[in-house]
């Protein structure tokens, strides 16, 4: 007889109490059968700063999935993340070795690839006594993955790891491994850029990409468009609100992201909203050689 | 016969992380531990040639997890260059937007970096595998703090959101500016952070502190376990006045855990490289004239982190150094008193931050001209939530000529000096035991206790070498 996932559930709630399951046992249930076809994950950290797991952390919505657990716990298998993973040193190895070994998974890669030094700026990790540098890693990783995200402008061009001199050499994940990559811009990136990309291709949807592989219906359109400041008066100083900031250095007419509407932490504020001027953090440019902030001398 | 254990990668840190032990005897006890960073990425050298009002913002990309300490030492060191006070709006919204992250940041660490080391999470990735080893909650227990986990993702994300109220964007404020502060505040927001504010509150209360003490119970023996050196050093936080006079957690040395708290002198802080890939001539530098150079092979050396000493000597930096010298906390030094004090930290800091919401005054000033000055240096100090942390900067011709950046996880995480005194990390371990070598969780407990933030620790580089068993004695000689 073929019970259905659904009814399956349906069953256990009905009779929770009878059973003596708690609210985790059910949980556990649902997640016990999530876990077999949900798309396997590895998230590597590279040359970068955690900022965008942090960010991703910060996930909510009043749509499934509602947060950043719930992604994890319902919508992926999230075989490794570096700051999450219950594990350490020879477990995970395996656990990533394993996952090679089957193919059939999504690499998400945060941080850039240091390729000075041998690549030794970063080692991912000690496999059988011998240090893997993340270079390594992650060629090794992209060869077999079914898709590649990288996550913020590190992993995507190199980012803020690659800017003044560039000392460690490093490198965006296509420029090293030749692999055409989805690139969620930013410094970090939204909750939301990265949540919706995974979903979409959880979804089977595909993901169109602009000239610098990033999704075009994040990145599409420039900040300053939609921005509600820009009939302002310029803003002359610093601190003070409702200006327009051009004058002091704001580069959301060459930007492409829609934080004036999206807004940033739950819609509590943005950049611009504190009186900050935009400092382009989604640009493959980012962050530049420019000064980000002008006195308007 | 001694046997070296190497855990690579050191997960639930920010970072990269190696960590190798030896262990000896029936009771697989540490006598001898390296801490390795794995990562080098060398911002203080790309800071240099940028315009000093870049700082505060490219210094916070240091690490997402905590970059607000970075842009209050950046902006602190080009006002001091400048001898710049801010306003006092300005002042009062960076330690708001600093406490936020300071809350944001504990509950992630104990909740999502440490307690996976005492609780087993749900059947499935990335919760398991674990190491289930000495294991000793009760299941039911157990899943209630799990759960609690989970609820505390939904508690970091609105601390920082509380953040964002007047910081704008977190991770990474672009509200921080030499001279003060960008956003202007008003009633409704004032309002908003002080909800947050008491939401978080009542979590820590009823929730955060409740969880660490039940832990403290359930492993009394951690209490014990992990004291180090004892040396506690805080560069003090939360400027109460305009010229940083009173803060909220005072400056201070402790050495050998004495209760008696000496004065900091920061003249007294150099980085020794005898055992970093550093050239051997900028040793013992103190930061306002370090220098970066990398040096690879060279004998002796193990590790990127430079070692900071102080007097000479390695210090912890931390919520226990920063409670104990203040005197708010002085029950003892373990892995579990550094639990406890970052709980009682967030909680001193959460209630500090409904005081500090009075004194704004709407429509004051947040910002007062801040001019960068041709040729000057100077020095931030504050706290990360790891610790102690230091900017200093030296401008030239109005461009950053050096920059210098001592983290709190430097101090912790340190490798030797040349008197082959042990980082405080390393200490901590000798003498502790192994129950499993394959899944040595006792290390992994030690290590996270100190919250380490290895992207912060930015002199680190570890060359390709192949780790093997080796035999060594407590000498460190090859036997």
């Amino acid at each position: 007889m073929q019970v259905s996932r659904r009814s399956f559930l349906k069953y256990c709630t009905a009779v929770s109490t009878a059973l003596g399951l708690t609210p985790l046992d059910l949980m556990q249930i649902k997640e016990a059968l999530a876990s077999p076809t949900a798309p396997k994950v590895i998230w590597l950290q590279g040359s970068g700063c955690t900022g965008c797991t942090i960010s991703f952390l910060n996930y909510v919505s009043g749509t499934a999935p509602r947060s950043a657990a719930d992604v994890l716990i319902a919508n992926i298998n999230l075989l490794h993340h570096p700051n999450l993973t219950a594990s350490a040193g020879s477990t995970v190895v395996k656990t990533i070795r394993d996952a090679i070994n089957q193919g059939n998974f999504i690499l998400i890669v945060e941080g850039g690839i240091p390729t000075q030094f041998g690549g030794n700026a970063c080692i991912a990790w000690t496999e059988n006594g011998k240090e893997k540098t993340f270079q390594d890693a992650v060629k090794e990783l992209s060869a077999k993955a079914i898709k590649i995200i990288c996550v913020g402008n590190c992993a995507a061009w190199g980012g803020m790891s690659a800017s003044g001199g560039n000392p460690t050499g490093v490198k965006g994940v296509k420029a090293v491994t030749g692999k055409t990559t989805i690139n969620i811009a930013g410094c970090p990136p939204h909750p939301d850029w990265i949540v919706g990309t995974i979903v979409q291709l959880l979804q089977g949807k595909a993901v169109a990409l602009d000239s610098y592989g990033r999704p075009k219906s994040l990145f599409g359109r420039k900040l300053h468009e939609i921005c509600p400041l820009k009939e302002r008066e310029d803003a002359k100083t610093f601190g003070v609100a409702g200006r327009c900031l051009e004058e002091l250095g704001c580069r959301g007419q060459s930007t492409f992201a829609n934080c004036p509407t999206l807004k940033w932490n739950n819609g509590v504020n943005w950049c611009i909203g504190a009186n900050a001027p935009c400092m382009g953090c989604t640009d493959p440019t980012f962050p530049g050689t420019e000064a980000f902030f002008k006195k308007g001398d | 016969m001694p046997t070296v254990i190497a855990i690579d990668p050191v997960t639930r840190l920010e970072g990269h992380l190696k960590v190798e032990v030896t262990i000896d005897g029936p009771n697989k006890t540490i006598v001898d531990a390296k801490a390795t960073g794995t990562l080098f990425r060398g911002f203080e050298n790309l800071l240099v040639n940028r315009d000093p009002w870049d700082a505060p913002h490219i210094t916070q990309r240091i690490c997402g997890v905590c970059p607000i300490p970075h842009g209050m030492a950046a902006v602190q060191a080009l006002e001091q260059a400048a001898g710049k006070t801010v306003p006092a709006n300005g002042r009062i919204l960076r330690n708001l937007v600093l406490g936020a992250n300071f809350v944001q940041s504990h509950l992630l660490h104990f909740y999502h970096l440490a307690l996976l080391d005492f609780v087993v999470g749900p059947a499935m990735s990335p919760w398991n595998p674990g190491w289930d080893v000495d294991r000793r909650i009760a299941k039911a227990d157990n899943d209630q703090l799990f759960n609690n986990y989970k609820l505390a993702l939904t508690m970091t994300r609105k601390g920082h959101e509380m953040g964002a109220v007047f910081g704008g964007r977190m991770p990474h404020s672009p509200a921080f500016i030499p001279g003060g502060f960008t956003a202007t505040p008003t009633s409704s927001q004032i309002n908003q952070f002080r909800a947050y504010g008491q939401e978080l509150l009542a979590f820590i209360n009823t929730v955060y502190l409740k969880d660490v003490e039940y832990l403290a119970g359930v492993y009394p023996d951690y209490a014990s376990l992990g004291r180090g050196h004892g040396n506690l050093m805080a560069f003090g936080v939360f400027d109460l006045d305009a010229a940083g006079k009173s803060k909220l957690l005072r400056p201070g040395i402790v050495h050998d855990g004495s209760k008696t708290v000496e004065n900091l002198d920061i003249a007294a802080i150099n980085e020794q490289v005898t055992h970093s890939w550093y050239d051997a001539s900028t040793d013992n530098l103190p930061p306002a004239t370090g220098i970066t150079k990398p040096v690879y092979p060279k004998t002796d050396g193990y590790s990127w982190l430079k070692a900071p000493r102080y007097n000479g000597q390695p210090f912890e930096a931390g919520p226990l150094a920063r409670m104990w010298i203040n005197g708010d906390y002085t029950t003892g030094i373990s892995i579990m008193d550094r639990h406890r004090a970052r709980a009682l930290e967030t909680q001193k800091i959460a209630l500090a931050m409904q005081e500090w919401l009075k004194q704004i005054v709407v429509g004051g000033a947040v910002y007062s001209d801040y001019t960068t000055p041709a040729n000057a240096k100077g020095v931030g100090l504050t706290e990360a939530p790891r610790g102690a942390l230091g900017h200093w900067v030296s401008i030239s011709k109005g461009k950053i000529a050096n920059y210098q950046v001592i983290t709190p996880t430097c101090w912790n995480g340190s490798p030797r000096d040349k008197s082959h005194q042990l980082g405080p990390i390393e200490e901590a371990l000798i003498g502790m035991n192994v129950s499993n070598a394959d899944q040595p969780i006792e290390v992994l407990r030690l290590i996270h206790s100190y919250d380490p933030c290895l992207s912060c620790a930015v002199h680190v580089i570890k060359p390709s070498a192949v780790s093997r068993v080796k035999v060594i004695d407590m000498a460190g000689i090859l036997a």
